[in-house]
């Protein structure tokens, strides 16, 4: 049906591009699909020039979230398969999926440790996300009461240390393999992480 | 011995497909909470919504996620999960894997690591099985270490002989050889691809027996000596050694070679210590003589058909075996009801047998009347290329073997997989298949079921299979 090479030319309501409107706290991978017209006060035709102009300029991911209704459009690859150079044949079935699971899958939504930062990150296209290259837990500093290894505003090059990861018992130094300003954190101290999920925002 | 309770709250799936989707319904069943683990391109897999918890660990590649021990532990730990459940394939019989487990203070759901590491070892597991009292077919004792050694041992034996690879399963590593100019080179091909497939080169030399039947003993045991079987499997139906079509009871086992056949089974595990469910694999030959074959110690693909005549939740069983229960039933509590068959449904062109991996663009479910489906798909769903063809099981369950064949062909006609090629349509054919239906089925069934139906096999797949027969 849907050659994944073709994606990029459709812009319109496609099986592969999602829209979500809600007026639940943006969370996890609850969503609803073809309530667009039925929960919200936006005017559909204002949706239809936002989408026009959110693939104008080529967004993968947009939200936006006004008081009693939220608008999400997504398309393209997810962020860690880009990060992970990755190949990704799984990116536009999120929407589908839920859309065949049915109610049934929105009462059996796992808790994943990387959603919420995997929501948050998505709103920063500008940003270079550095991702948890393993599954572990981060820590902000050295030891418990060291000083975090960067902060808001910290400068980082390439090399430099920005958190550890323990995965096993083994404390992972985690670099930054970019140049710029830590413009967001995503995660909290000792909180699991998995793989892929972002961790720092970083402004180039 | 008192029994050593550890009930357990959550259990962490090293697997992915219709087997952790399997495990996670009996764990709600028993009221066990469950964590999924996937790769990232798996991420809209059935297992991972089911699921109470979910952590990506690692790229599509196998090795470095499904496969990568250290992120699965460190996920367990993370999630504070009491046992992990291995499903069949990847870890599942890795006694490394068992071994960090019990290291890391995490109950591994499967037998102890030695018995797992014994019974990986095709050479050591039949010379093991031959001292419990199993009847093992002539062979060598040892990995041949040259085809001089190989040629006197095959010339004792009688030709025809297979070599097989000491590490080996899945029919890699396989050569039959029906005269000794044919031995040096099977030899020296088996190697190669048995060190390509397990890192371990060591093959040894067996008798072949022609046309035999694949017949496999479920066995339950528990930690404290208690051991039964649930009967038997018959899986003749191969194509290359990878099992097409299961069913339960096999159509051509007398009860008196069933009680043999699983005492025999029973007897062996108890001798080596066996825990948790498993199966011995034997070759009954033309004369009904059985022969071990090799133990598998996990849990199986067709462990449905068992569970549908026997009405034995195998999964719950492995469980509670693992929590240090009792097994509580006896051999005498065996109740084999009815016939059950099962077909695998593999993402595969049903002629060429070539993978079709893509997006499943409508999905319809048969159900009616004894109708199991097994399955981690849905319509959208793309089938990742990185992983088994296998997609989904359908396993019937009737009265006789008769109707359990008219209800496969009813189910698979309502079977509805649009997008993909899959082998429903070959499963169609076999149903209305003559000799499959009086039950008259070898191992090389389906080589001469494919040269009848005009199915041509590509040339480079010239492996064993092609010279089965």
């Amino acid at each position: 049906m849907n050659d994944p090479g073709s994606q990029k030319a459709e812009i319109e309501l496609q099986p592969e591009t999602e829209v979500e409107v809600s007026s639940e706290p943006v969370r996890g991978r609850r969503r609803r699909r073809g309530s667009i017209g039925a929960e919200s006060s936006v005017n559909m035709d204002e949706l239809r020039e936002l989408i026009q102009l959110i693939n104008e300029n080529d967004f993968s991911e947009f939200e936006l979230e006004r008081e009693g209704f939220r608008v999400r459009f997504r398309r393209g690859v997810d962020i860690s398969e880009a990060s992970s150079g990755g190949f990704g044949p799984a990116r536009e079935l999120a929407a589908a999926s839920a859309a065949s699971a049915g109610d049934q899958a929105v009462a059996a939504v796992p808790s994943h440790p990387g959603a919420k930062a995997q929501t948050e990150a998505s709103e920063d296209q500008d940003l270079y996300i550095i991702p948890s290259p393993i599954v572990g837990t981060f820590y902000r500093a050295a030891s418990p009461n060291a000083e975090a290894f960067v902060k808001i505003g910290s400068r980082v090059e390439p090399d430099t240390v920005v958190c550890i990861i323990e995965a096993m018992k083994l404390m992972n130094e985690i670099q930054a393999e970019t140049t710029g300003e830590v413009a967001k954190i995503y995660v909290e101290n000792g909180q699991p992480v998995e793989y892929g999920q972002p961790l720092y925002g970083i402004k180039k | 011995m008192i029994p050593e309770l550890r009930k357990f709250k959550k259990i962490l799936i090293a697997n992915r497909g219709e087997i952790a989707c399997r495990i996670i319904w009996t764990c709600k069943e028993m009221g066990i909470r469950t964590v999924a683990v996937h790769s990232d391109v798996d991420r809209d897999s059935l297992h991972v919504r089911f699921a109470d918890e979910a952590a990506c660990i690692g790229p599509a590649p196998s090795a470095q996620s499904y496969l990568n021990i250290p992120a699965i532990i460190s996920t367990a730990e993370i999630f504070n999960v009491d046992a992990i459940h291995p499903g069949y394939g990847f870890l599942a019989e890795s006694s490394t894997f068992a071994e960090i487990c019990a290291a890391c203070n995490i109950k591994f759901i499967g037998p102890p690591a030695n018995i797992i590491r014994l019974m990986g070892d095709k050479v050591e597991a039949r010379r093991a099985m031959a001292e419990a009292g199993l009847p093992v077919l002539p062979g060598s004792p040892e990995p041949i270490t040259s085809e001089a050694e190989g040629l006197s041992l095959a010339r004792e034996i009688g030709f025809p002989v297979i070599v097989k690879a000491s590490a080996g399963g899945g029919g890699r590593g396989m050569r039959i050889v029906h005269s000794e100019n044919e031995l040096g080179k099977a030899l020296e091909t088996a190697s190669t691809e048995a060190a390509a497939a397990f890192k371990d080169g060591s093959v040894y030399i067996e008798r072949y027996v022609q046309d035999p039947r694949h017949i496999e003993i479920q066995v339950l045991a528990d930690e404290y000596g208690d051991c039964i079987h649930l009967g038997e499997r018959e899986c003749s139906i191969q194509r290359r050694h990878q099992k097409l079509l299961e069913e339960a009871p096999s159509p051509v086992l007398s009860p008196e070679l069933r009680n043999q056949m699983g005492d025999a089974a029973v007897a062996a595990c108890k001798q080596l210590g066996y825990a948790s469910a498993g199966t011995v694999e034997f070759l009954l030959d033309q004369d009904n003589k059985f022969y071990f074959m090799e133990m598998n110690t996990r849990i199986q693909v067709e462990h449905a058909v068992t569970e549908m005549v026997t009405l034995a939740d195998i999964v719950r069983n492995q469980i509670r075996i693992a929590e240090g229960e009792r097994l509580g039933y006896t051999q005498d509590d065996l109740l084999i009801v009815g016939h059950a068959i099962e077909c695998r449904i593999n993402a595969e062109n049903p002629e060429t047998f070539a993978p079709s991996p893509g997006l499943i663009t409508a999905f319809n479910l048969p159900g009616g009347p004894g109708v199991r489906v097994d399955t981690y798909v849905y319509a959208g769903y793309r089938v990742p290329p990185f992983y088994d063809s296998m997609i989904a099981k359908v396993i019937t369950h009737a009265r006789t073997r008769d109707l359990a064949i008219a209800r496969m062909k009813r189910a698979l006609e309502a079977m509805v997989i649009e997008g993909i090629k899959t082998t429903i349509p070959l499963h169609l054919k076999i149903m209305d298949d003559p000799k499959f239906k009086a039950g008259d089925i070898s191992t090389s069934f389906m080589e001469h079921f494919l040269a009848q139906n005009g199915t041509k096999i590509p040339k480079t797949q010239s492996g064993a299979g092609a010279l089965t027969g």
